[in-house]
């Protein structure tokens, strides 16, 4: 079973993300802000982390920085899947890819649920599923 | 070489400028995301779809793109300025409450109505005004969730102020400030998050409520009542009415 860490500022699109990816199997810790993901991160070990990175007060960014600083933390397969245009991150594209560790970048209008549940299944080890 | 007066009138009112329309537009995503989103977890097997919960997220992005049309045309004085009347502070505070209500619910954030003392009428465009709160309530409805630890209540209210008159939305966020809105009001159209301590989100009902009270010669103001912070407009008293 897949420990999914989702975090997910407006509550209805996160009941949508946390419903598609339980329905997948999954187990779901959905969290709204930056600083509750840090605490969920370290309650719920998880296999994988999706995340948005404009949330309230502290950037997903922010967390991003917390969140690989510690070295248990560090070869979790993490998808940014975001408002934000890949084009608006284009500059920082090698820093977030290679020295913050971001797996996959996904665009959320342009993202079914299906391709989530996809990029999800890709990306986690077969030993945790 | 155009005067500054000329420079002025060329220039357009706040409600007019691409900026507010990108702001909209921005924020029209989040309900249309929730909706295909929705739609999508119906169609697969074992998922279940809300079509109320559908309904009364198209219902509030429709309330707000109304509300931005109503900005724009009483900055274009389309809607005739010269209809303000006798505006009772609760009844339009009563009627904001009941339009919010549904997507409050949705959201899971509970909201009270308090009126501070007995207030008689003020003049007001009724219509612009409740607009003004309905996409302020949205506006917080929206991001009160994605708070850390938030209480979800918001609070419609009334107040004295020195000015006269606040009419608007509290609850228990105070990044709510002055400073925030200032900020925002510079970002908005330009950065993704204006109002970032506040809302994940453009912020378009807080600009949308700003415009019409603007195009109203009114004020959005932030505002701090009973330990909650809260934005709101500020209504000036009228001596002549208030004897009625």
């Amino acid at each position: 079973m897949t420990h999914i860490l989702l975090i997910e500022p407006d509550l209805l699109l996160a009941r949508s993300y946390y419903d598609a990816l339980k329905t997948a199997g999954h187990v779901v810790t959905a969290v709204p802000s930056a600083q509750a993901a840090v605490l969920a991160a370290d309650e719920s070990k998880p296999d994988i982390v999706i995340m948005e990175v404009q949330l309230v007060g502290h950037s997903g960014i922010e967390f991003l920085y917390e969140f690989r600083s510690y070295a248990d933390w560090q070869q979790v397969p993490l998808i940014i899947h975001t408002v934000v245009p890949p084009n608006e991150f284009a500059g920082a594209r090698d820093l977030l890819m290679r020295e913050m560790g971001v797996t996959l970048y996904l665009y959320k209008p342009q993202t079914s649920l299906k391709k989530l549940l996809r990029s999800v299944a890709e990306l986690v080890p077969l030993d945790i599923r | 070489m155009a005067t500054a007066r000329e420079v002025r009138e060329i220039v357009p009112p706040p409600v007019l400028t691409q900026h507010l329309l990108l702001s909209v537009v921005e924020q029209m995503k989040l309900p249309l995301m929730s909706i295909a989103r929705r739609a999508e977890l119906g169609a697969m097997p074992g998922g279940q779809v809300d079509l109320g919960e559908i309904r009364v997220t198209a219902d509030a992005a429709v309330q707000l793109l109304d509300n931005y049309i109503l900005g724009v045309q009483l900055a274009n004085q389309e809607v005739n300025l010269m209809q303000t009347e006798p505006v009772a502070i609760s009844s339009v505070l009563h009627s904001a409450g009941q339009r919010l209500q549904p997507i409050a619910k949705a959201y899971g954030v509970r909201l009270d109505m308090h009126i501070d003392g007995k207030y008689g009428p003020v003049m007001a465009h009724r219509r612009g005004l409740e607009a003004a709160l309905v996409s302020l309530g949205y506006a917080l409805v929206e991001a009160l969730p994605a708070q850390d630890a938030p209480q979800l209540k918001l609070q419609l209210s009334a107040h004295r102020c020195r000015y006269g008159i606040v009419a608007g939305i509290y609850c228990d966020t105070e990044q709510i400030t002055t400073e925030a809105l200032r900020i925002g009001r510079q970002l908005y159209g330009r950065a993704r998050q204006p109002v970032s301590g506040v809302s994940h989100t453009s912020g378009a009902g807080i600009f949308v409520a700003d415009a019409i009270l603007h195009a109203m010669q009114s004020q959005l103001t932030t505002s701090r009542y009973h330990r909650l912070y809260g934005l709101g407009a500020i209504l000036p008293l009228n001596p002549q009415l208030q004897l009625v």
